[in-house]
């Protein structure tokens, strides 16, 4: 049952591949995000290189996020206009991303920030989001009313050059911030080989205001777009997008993902919020644990880069 | 079991009036040695190989003598780095460049190594992985890739022991060096044989595999012999088509996935 992959030279189990991408998959339907911060550590724990964990799970996020689109687009979910505007950004943040990325790989340091970004962004957005989503459940237990939510948005937002309008998510605003936004994500992106959706969410719906309809399928598309130029970037800069892996990853991952977008409409939506948040929350622990435990040895074999 | 009779001893030496040269050669301390598979195809059933290496040993005289197999993989050079505690953080020193290690390395033999020859012997031959010629550049010296500041070799000073153990004991983790001192066994008088095991993470290219005979811890005769690890088939296809077109291979990896995503939402669309 074990497959050698050509790229990450290693032989793993398949079947557990496929597992692996149907419960992401599950998650990633369940909560309309790509669901790489999950699967890139796992796949390392199971032996293959992080560098070419990283680089072939960005195509399953391509996969899941199409998927995701197409669906929310039904529905008529996704400003294509901002979606364009971020993917924008996040085309020149994978830019950057993937070279900072081979850059802290001669370093020897690529690990340091790839668990660094996890504990930072994983832990605050999760502990965020568990936060906010616990507090909502215990006031609807308690019977009381919801509070008047803040419409306002942050003057800075108008006060910027280039404003665009974005009918479909209720905006007249500059084109900066979510260019920004996309930037930002890009990096990370190609950093942490995710799709960004966790950081995107929260700060499309609370610092632009966005309209809360159209915000996952956006977020999903400008995802798609995203990974698609980081999977391209990582192959040609580093060659480092195993086919193999991806297309097993694939095979689950679709699959899951359609059954977890099916159970998303039994739950409450706060309820999804905080399961999301425990999990992103303690993926972030999990991976920030390594920068403060002792290792079992303090020499280690950096990623090699070719000559 | 029964007791075997002893193996007939070979013609050429019964047959004794042959001609000098026959003489000569058996008269000769020597080894001779074979694989079974001189190449070692990786598929994508590739989980590790066992390779048998198996010889003789034509030994005429009374003193008894030892067989040391040594196989090397293509040279890989070794990235190493050294985590420390800063601030209750565990940071990664600058990577140390170790040229000229193999990429996979192996001993096996009769005794252990010490036994058979001593230090200097050993050192100079490159046999075993206490004497392999894995070395930081021995000049102070830095070596900039892309723009980076690889190494400043000159600070590892004293520690070049702990840096180098660590190369080894690394590589042993991951099973690509071993050293095995009863790896070398005599199925019959004169016949030995030894496995190479190669794990599934070994490098593809040409490995190298010398057979020493010591006798009184003199090298006194050795057999080369080489073997590929080579990709073949749907892995060789993709790897050189993602090293030789790596734009347009990826461009493929994300247009599947994309019609991946695509086809499964229109099948599942269909089905509710």
């Amino acid at each position: 049952m074990d497959i050698y992959l050509p790229i990450a030279e290693v032989s793993v189990n398949w079947p557990t591949l496929v597992i692996l991408g149907a419960v992401v998959g599950f998650v990633s339907g369940l909560f309309g995000i790509g669901g790489g911060f999950l699967m890139a550590p796992i796949l390392v724990f199971l032996g293959i290189p992080p560098t070419v964990a990283v680089a072939s799970q960005a195509s399953h996020v391509v996969a899941s996020s199409t998927s995701g689109v197409i669906r929310y687009s039904g529905q008529g979910a996704v400003d294509f206009r901002m979606g364009a505007v971020m993917a924008g950004g996040g085309a020149v943040g994978a830019l950057l991303g993937v070279e900072l990325f081979r850059y802290l790989r001669l370093l020897g340091q690529a690990d340091l920030m790839v668990a660094l970004s996890y504990l930072l962004f994983l832990g605050a957005i999760g502990a965020l989001m568990l936060y906010e989503s616990l507090s909502e459940i215990l006031r609807r237990l308690r019977g009381e009313p919801a509070p008047r939510k803040e419409r306002r948005r942050p003057m800075w937002l108008y006060g910027l050059p280039l404003r665009m309008r974005f009918p479909k998510s209720g905006l007249y605003i500059s084109a900066l911030p979510p260019f920004g936004l996309g930037v930002f994500a890009g990096v990370l992106s190609a950093i942490m080989g995710v799709g960004g959706g966790f950081i995107l969410v929260p700060a499309m719906l609370y610092v632009l205001r966005m309209r809360a309809g159209a915000v996952v399928g956006t977020s999903l598309f400008q995802i798609i777009i995203t990974t698609a130029i980081t999977t391209i970037l990582q192959a040609g800069r580093n060659q480092t997008v195993d086919i193999v892996l991806s297309t097993i990853l694939l095979l689950g991952g679709v699959i899951g993902a359609q059954i977890g977008a099916r159970f998303a409409g039994r739950f409450r939506a706060e309820e999804l919020r905080a399961a999301l948040g425990l999990i992103v929350l303690l993926v972030g622990i999990q991976m920030g644990l390594e920068l403060f435990v002792r290792p079992s040895d303090i020499f280690m074999i950096a990623p090699g880069v070719g000559e | 079991m029964m007791q075997a009779p002893p193996p007939p001893p070979p013609p050429a030496v019964v047959a004794a009036p042959a001609p000098d040269r026959s003489q000569a050669t058996v008269g000769d301390l020597r080894v001779a040695a074979a694989l079974t598979d001189a190449q070692v195809h990786v598929d994508s059933g590739f989980r590790g190989a066992s390779i048998v290496l198996y010889g003789a040993v034509f030994n005429p005289t009374p003193e008894p003598a030892d067989v040391v197999v040594v196989v090397r993989g293509p040279e890989a050079p070794i990235r190493l780095v050294r985590k420390s505690r800063n601030m209750g953080v565990w940071l990664n020193s600058r990577p140390v460049v170790f040229e000229g290690a193999p990429g996979f390395y192996m001993t096996a033999s009769t005794r252990p190594l010490s036994d058979i020859a001593d230090f200097g012997q050993l050192r100079r031959l490159g046999v075993g992985v206490d004497h392999l010629r894995i070395d930081a550049p021995a000049e102070t010296r830095t070596v900039t890739r892309y723009g980076v500041r690889d190494v400043v070799v000159s600070r590892l000073g004293e520690d070049y022991l702990d840096w180098r153990r660590a190369v080894i004991r690394l590589k042993e983790a991951a099973q690509l060096y071993d050293t095995d001192a009863q790896g070398v066994q005599f199925v019959d008088r004169g016949l030995f044989r030894a496995e190479v095991r190669l794990p599934a993470v070994a490098p593809t290219g040409k490995y190298y595999a010398e057979v020493w005979l010591f006798q009184d811890g003199e090298p006194r005769s050795v057999s080369n012999l080489t073997m590929t690890v080579e990709k073949v088939g749907f892995e060789r296809d993709i790897y050189e088509f993602a090293h030789r077109r790596p734009w347009l291979y990826g461009l493929l990896c994300v247009v599947l996935a994309a019609l991946t995503g695509y086809g499964a939402s229109r099948v599942f669309s269909r089905r509710s």
